[in-house]
């Protein structure tokens, strides 16, 4: 179980790395957008364990394939919301913070993020279901040490118990980081924003 | 707050026009305009919607490029936004993931250290009276109460100009007569250029050195009337509302002008042709 929730932990945090980051960029410049922009929403409908085949052959069956499994799952719908997100802000924001002096990288980091990270946070919840779900498919299939596995073993030996107790568990993590994390945040931007 | 250098002219604009390019082709906003504003001055402009009195306000605080002519302030030429041209808008746009501190102490993150900060920005909360709300949400607070962050946000930048872009507009009466107060106050202190956008004929009558009328679109400098009152004054007594009407009375043409345009015919129907006498031809002929 462990070895499960250090495999989502790192695959989500590159996750949201990597989907904050190309959500802004395409947000920035008209070129990505219409090149990339269009193919991530194409992208994020493939089921996050089609990319498994493709991530043994590169990485062969270690927790690289996993993670990337993991990663190509969540990061699309968190670059999709952040986007959404910035497109979605005000501009008086924007032109009210750059009649008192801030520009660029500034703008960025103390306007336009925090301007967009509801949206933001509500893509990162996506993110975190997807990528849960992409990591249990890819620990059935190709299995080594995790949850993943002990379901697979729990169906092997017939042993319902087991299959249903792990199920429990993997719906209790997730659930967990759900209230723990998600939850807080939520109510903290409640707080601040008044909706 | 220290008197912002004294130059001759400190806004000049010379034969500026702007024209937006739209779906429908190119619009003309505002027609060539020449203005000179002096240091310290208080300039309200008015006139009817889309009039291109708030594009001239944008292009001043750098926000857009005029398609002809030149913008300067103090005989440098305005290429971009700068922090010593500070715009207040209509909605007060204060950051609502800040609190009201925070929101007031923006522009200084960056240029001072956190205590100089924080000093500055409760010495300006005080001034406009909401020292109590250090550390209230935006969303806490009521509008007339957010137009006060506002302008305590623009003063904490100290700008050499301050731009007011109809900013008490969705305030109720006695909120924008406290805050007309506050602002005369604040303004003979710190003696700022002060250039604002408004509606209200009363508004500028009350506040502004020069009240500037404006024609419909294509927008241009119609005339201009210089407010010769002293201050303080009274939004209710005599000296305003001669100028208020007389002004008024310019401005009701250019008026006219654009509703005939946007409402068409329907504004020549008198009301006795909508009336009818009840009764008599409901149509079924029972």
């Amino acid at each position: 179980m462990v070895a499960s929730i250090q495999r989502i932990i790192i695959g989500y945090i590159v996750s949201v790395l990597l989907g904050v980051s190309l959500g802004l960029l395409i947000g920035r410049f008209k070129l990505l957008d219409e090149t990339v922009g269009s193919l991530m929403l194409g992208l994020q409908v493939l089921p996050s364990i089609c990319w498994l085949p493709l991530a043994i052959l590169w990485f062969g069956l270690s927790e690289q394939a996993i993670q990337f499994v993991v990663v190509m799952g969540a990061f699309l719908s968190i670059a999709i919301a952040t986007d959404s997100g910035i497109r979605n802000i005000s501009p008086i924001y924007v032109r009210s913070a750059k009649t008192m002096g801030i520009t660029g990288f500034s703008l960025y980091r103390r306007v336009i993020l925090p301007a967009a990270l509801p949206s933001i946070i509500t893509g990162m919840k996506l993110g975190w279901s997807f990528a849960w779900r992409s990591l249990m498919a890819g620990e059935l299939l190709f299995v080594s040490s995790g949850l993943g596995q002990l379901l697979q073993v729990g169906r092997e030996l017939h042993d319902i118990a087991q299959v249903v107790a792990v199920m429990f568990m993997i719906v209790a993590i997730g659930l967990v980081f759900d209230r723990l994390i998600f939850s807080e945040l939520e109510k903290r931007i409640r707080l601040k924003w008044g909706v | 707050m220290t008197n912002p250098n004294s130059s001759d002219q400190r806004v000049s604009i010379k034969g500026v026009t702007k024209t937006f390019q739209t779906a429908n082709g190119p619009v003309l906003a505002l027609k060539e305009t020449s203005l000179q504003i002096r240091s310290g001055e208080f300039v309200c402009l008015v006139g009817p919607s889309g009039c291109g009195k708030t594009t001239l306000l944008n292009m001043i605080a750098g926000l857009e490029q005029p398609s002809t002519g030149q913008i300067e302030q103090d005989g440098q030429l305005i290429t971009g936004p700068s922090s010593s041209r500070v715009v207040i808008f209509q909605e007060a746009a204060l950051f609502p993931w800040l609190n009201v501190i925070q929101n007031v102490e923006f522009g200084l993150v960056g240029r001072m250290d956190a205590k100089k900060r924080r000093e500055i920005s409760k010495t300006l909360l005080h001034l406009v009276h909401l020292g109590k709300f250090e550390k209230s949400f935006v969303h806490q607070l009521s509008g007339g109460m957010k137009s006060r962050v506002a302008i305590a946000r623009a003063l904490a930048l100290n700008p050499s100009i301050l731009l007011m872009d109809e900013p008490f507009a969705a305030l109720d009466a006695q909120t924008r007569d406290l805050l007309h107060e506050e602002i005369q106050d604040i303004w003979s202190a710190s003696k700022q250029t002060i250039i604002f956008v408004t509606h209200n004929v009363r508004e500028a009558v009350r506040l502004g050195d020069r009240v500037l009328i404006f024609t419909s679109r294509p927008g241009q400098i119609k005339k201009e009337f210089k407010i010769e009152l002293e201050r303080p004054r009274d939004i209710n007594s005599e000296g305003v509302f001669t100028y208020a009407k007389k002004i008024q009375q310019e401005l009701r043409e250019e008026i006219e002008k654009v509703l005939k345009e946007e409402v068409d015919d329907e504004w020549t129907l008198k009301k006795a042709d909508l009336l009818r006498p009840a009764g008599l031809d409901l149509g079924s002929g029972i």
